[in-house]
């Protein structure tokens, strides 16, 4: 017997192109809060993955109540065993209630029929318990994200789960929710349940962690109590000595005022934004998740429908109504999901750089011009140097950075005043962000208007010149690179509204 | 005391408008009343009991037909191969009778076997193989119709009365012909599979499987889900449902016909998005089936009194379920919009 409830031993996970995981080992005693750490891409969400049956492991062993689990885990018999996973990406079927989904999967029957008023019961409680006010029949889809994601935890927690996963659970939360799932949290602990908690806010562990696992590239890098240490010694493993290459800075004149934004409203994520763009300079924008940055670029580049506002263009008042109206105006936007919405992937790389250039390399008759089309192509890929055989592979077959090169050479064979990146660093490996941090400069040497959103702080302070900073849906705070920390951003980052709400009560 | 009798009712009012599909259904329900109102008005013989028997008479296949569709499409798949089950069910059901194989019982089940084979193919090639549900039932479509023509070489089949005359009799009379308490069988035997079904789609775990699979498969699939059976459990209601009009196809004709059933998947879509089920899945009730099936019913029968050709009877089909689409789009981008508003104040 040991002391471990779980234990994982040299547990190894590749994905096409990646090693995820790299002989890892993990660890958690019964009755403890286990915070497992490490940057963006460093494997902790694989690992929990692993552990809750979403992916399977390539080697290494497991061991669950001192006993060796030989074979898969599934998302059933993980939940046999007692482990629960909060996912990061809320994972809920928004036609159906909030009952139906914390029951889901394990319907409550009588007799071969639903059981609609016990469940609803059930839910009743265990939301009570947690403290959560909503109503057990409310369809999910209707509730905010914060809201969506506390059904998330009453639904692992209805599971009598004996192994509590809690991926990033207060990213969406505001101070007063998180403060309630941390006595929730402490309130699971004594009652001898294991946590792992996975969290970028490290200054959120004081309050609940016992122990503490730091991963970095996929990689274990150190476990031990909590007490024993410093923040300091926390960030500096989790970052390791890369730190500094990580982020090259650029230095070049501001030139005039090429794009400003009055008072831009559009529905609840987006309100009130004002804000000035120079040529030649990056500005982050930072903020929480959900903080309304991606619906600002979207209404911004004419996808979403704004309710009021004023964009100006060098001066001139300029109406975007459309992407279309965007992109004869010069203003561009590589969007968050690149496979979504950024590159028609199952198309070459040839056709998706050509695709939003139609109009420059058809004749009149509509028909393409074949050598401007492949000048185009070759000039675009050679000056962002995309790593490919050739221009006529699919853009599937690229690596996350080269597609996300891609997406920004398609509109960069353009003449574009203004780019815009949401997360353009999402989900790519660390040599990948570098070239996307040197394409960002290039972009402002050539006096072109840089604006990017990130989850990533230290990514934020280490590209842009200026940081805006956002909160539901406004932009709390503008801040220069020399007294922007990150403090100071989070700070901004989580003035809600309610805050100021109460203080003009008092 | 009066007041408290005055909630309860418009608790009950509200729990039903709160049913979720609901708006749909009240929306197009409206639609069917003015619809019944403009065609009497146009021939009152509209509304003459032997009409209306007729008219529901006709209603009866298709809302069955819309059933299958329909939780397939809440799964968010695609059933082309309804209407050659259909023809398959015919065909094999009446080669058996026709040639003295079998009575009517055993054929039944012969061919129901048939059905619900092509209907686990189906299942199992769009979750287990993953192929694209459009083609892997464009395939199954093509096959049972192969079948169809296949078991009596190429031809349609001699009366089913030739060997079992008496039991051929029955069987003509429990699926078409006969009368249940002054309704014709074909609309009860609707009405039983439509409430089994309504109950195992509302009331039982498959039922909420189906929709969590349509609504968000990853999700399903990481609270434990059975994708694959769940989506299989959806074919094969369909096919059964396909096998039922099948019999009351051969019913009503007395023989096999080879071409029986053609199109039927396509009204099949049109009842069940008419009545409110979402093609991209998770969404839609039965009730509205029933809905879309009427409108589809009424509008052929009515036209049909008004006196207007074929022809113009399918464009109006045709528009009539885009209309209702589009109304439903329309409708709920207003909703959202209004919620924006009301959020930010």
């Amino acid at each position: 017997m040991t002391e471990y409830i779980v234990e994982m031993k040299q547990i190894t996970k590749s994905f096409p192109g990646v090693l995820a995981l790299d002989h890892v080992d993990f660890s958690i005693k019964p009755g403890e809060v286990m915070a497992l750490l490490g940057e963006n891409g460093a494997g902790k969400s694989t690992l929990v993955k692993i552990l809750s049956g979403v992916h399977t492991r390539d080697e290494g062993e497991i061991y669950i109540y001192g006993k060796e689990h030989k074979g898969d885990i599934t998302p059933v018999s993980a939940r046999e065993l007692g482990i629960a996973i909060i996912h990061q990406e809320l994972n809920m079927c928004s036609h159906l209630s909030v009952a139906e989904n914390i029951f889901l999967g394990r319907e409550i029957c009588k007799s071969g029929r639903l059981a609609k008023k016990e469940m609803n019961n059930e839910s009743a409680k265990i939301l009570d318990r947690l403290k959560i006010d909503i109503h057990p029949e409310t369809i999910v889809g209707n509730l905010a994200i914060s809201k969506q994601q506390m059904v998330e935890i009453a639904k692992a927690l209805s599971t009598d789960a004996k192994i509590l996963i809690m991926d990033e659970p207060t990213s969406a939360l505001t101070n007063k929710e998180i403060k309630e799932l941390f006595s929730i949290i402490r309130t699971l602990r004594d009652e001898g349940r294991s946590i792992i908690y996975i969290s970028h806010r490290l200054e959120e562990l004081q309050h609940i962690v016992d122990r503490v696992t730091i991963m970095r590239d996929g990689k274990f890098v150190l476990c031990d109590d909590f007490a024993n240490l410093t923040m300091e010694n926390i960030i500096s493993n989790m970052v390791g000595r890369e730190i500094k290459e990580k982020f090259p800075r650029v230095q070049c004149p501001i030139g005039k005022k090429i794009l400003s934004v009055k008072n831009l409203n559009a529905g609840r994520m987006v309100r009130d934004i004002s804000f000035d763009l120079y040529e030649g300079e990056i500005v982050g924008i930072a903020g929480l998740m959900g903080a309304g940055r991606t619906e600002m670029t979207r209404a911004l580049f004419g996808i979403d429908p704004k309710d009021s506002g004023e964009i100006f263009l060098e001066d001139k008042e300029v109406k975007i109504n459309k992407p279309l109206d965007a992109i004869n105006n010069g203003i561009v936007l590589a969007p968050e999901d690149r496979k979504k919405d950024g590159l028609c992937t199952g198309l070459s790389v040839r056709d998706n750089i050509a695709l939003p250039n139609l109009d420059i390399i058809c004749n009149k008759l509509s028909v393409v011009n074949h050598k401007k089309e492949t000048e185009m192509v070759d000039e675009a890929t050679s000056k962002f140097s995309i790593k490919m055989p050739n221009s006529d592979v699919s853009a599937a077959s690229l690596s996350g950075g080269n597609q996300q090169k891609v997406v920004v050479a398609k509109w960069l064979a353009r003449d574009s005043k203004v780019v815009i990146f949401d997360e353009p660093t999402r989900g790519i490996d660390v040599a990948a962000k570098v070239e996307i941090y040197n394409l960002m400069n290039q972009l402002k040497q050539q006096g072109i208007g840089v604006l990017f959103t990130s989850s990533e702080m230290p990514e934020i302070l280490g590209i842009s010149d200026r940081m805006i900073v956002m909160c539901d849906g406004r932009i709390t705070g503008e801040l220069n690179t020399a007294e922007a920390t990150q403090n100071k951003i989070l700070e901004y980052a989580t003035r809600f509204e309610k805050k100021l709400e109460s203080e003009q009560s008092a | 005391m009066e007041t408290q009798v005055n909630n309860k009712k418009t608790n009950l009012l509200k729990r039903i408008m709160m049913t979720r599909g609901m708006g749909q259904v009240i929306t197009v329900g409206s639609g069917l009343i003015v619809l019944c109102i403009v065609f009497g008005m146009i021939n009152p013989n509209f509304y003459s009991s032997a009409n209306v028997t007729n008219l529901l008479r006709q209603i009866a296949p298709i809302l069955l037909i819309g059933v299958a569709q329909s939780y397939v499409l809440i799964t968010g798949n695609i059933d082309l191969s309804i209407g050659s089950v259909v023809g398959m069910s015919t065909m094999i059901s009446a080669t058996l009778m026709s040639k003295g194989y079998m009575s009517p019982i055993p054929a039944m089940l012969i061919t129901l076997l048939f059905c619900l084979l092509i209907g686990a193919t189906n299942g199992y090639l769009v979750a287990k193989c993953k192929l694209p549900p459009f083609i892997a039932t464009l395939g199954t479509m093509t096959i049972a119709r192969g079948i169809a023509q296949i078991v009596n070489n190429n031809y349609n089949t001699d009366s089913i009365m030739k060997f079992f005359p008496e039991e051929a009799q029955t069987f003509k009379n429990f699926f078409y012909y006969g009368k249940t308490a002054g309704l014709y069988n074909t609309i009860w035997i609707a009405i039983v599979f439509w409430f089994i079904f309504n109950f195992l789609l509302s009331k039982t775990r498959t039922g909420r499987h189906i929709y969590a699979v349509g609504s968000n498969i990853e999700a399903a699939r990481l609270s434990g889900v059975n994708i694959v059976y769940t989506t299989i459990k959806a074919y094969l209601v369909s096919a059964f449902c396909a096998c039922i009009v099948g019999f009351i196809t051969c019913a009503t004709v007395g023989q096999g016909t080879m071409d029986a059933g053609t199109g039927y998947e396509m009204y099949a879509v049109a009842a069940s998005v008419i009545g409110g089920v979402s093609t991209l899945g998770g969404q839609g009730i039965l009730l509205g089936t029933v809905i879309g099936a009427s409108v589809w019913g009424v509008l052929q029968n009515g036209l049909q009194f008004a006196g207007a050709p074929v022809a113009i009877r399918n464009i109006v089909v045709g528009v009539i379920v885009v209309m209702s689409v589009l109304v439903d789009i329309v409708v709920r981008s207003g909703r959202r919009r209004k919620k924006n508003v009301l959020a930010k104040y």
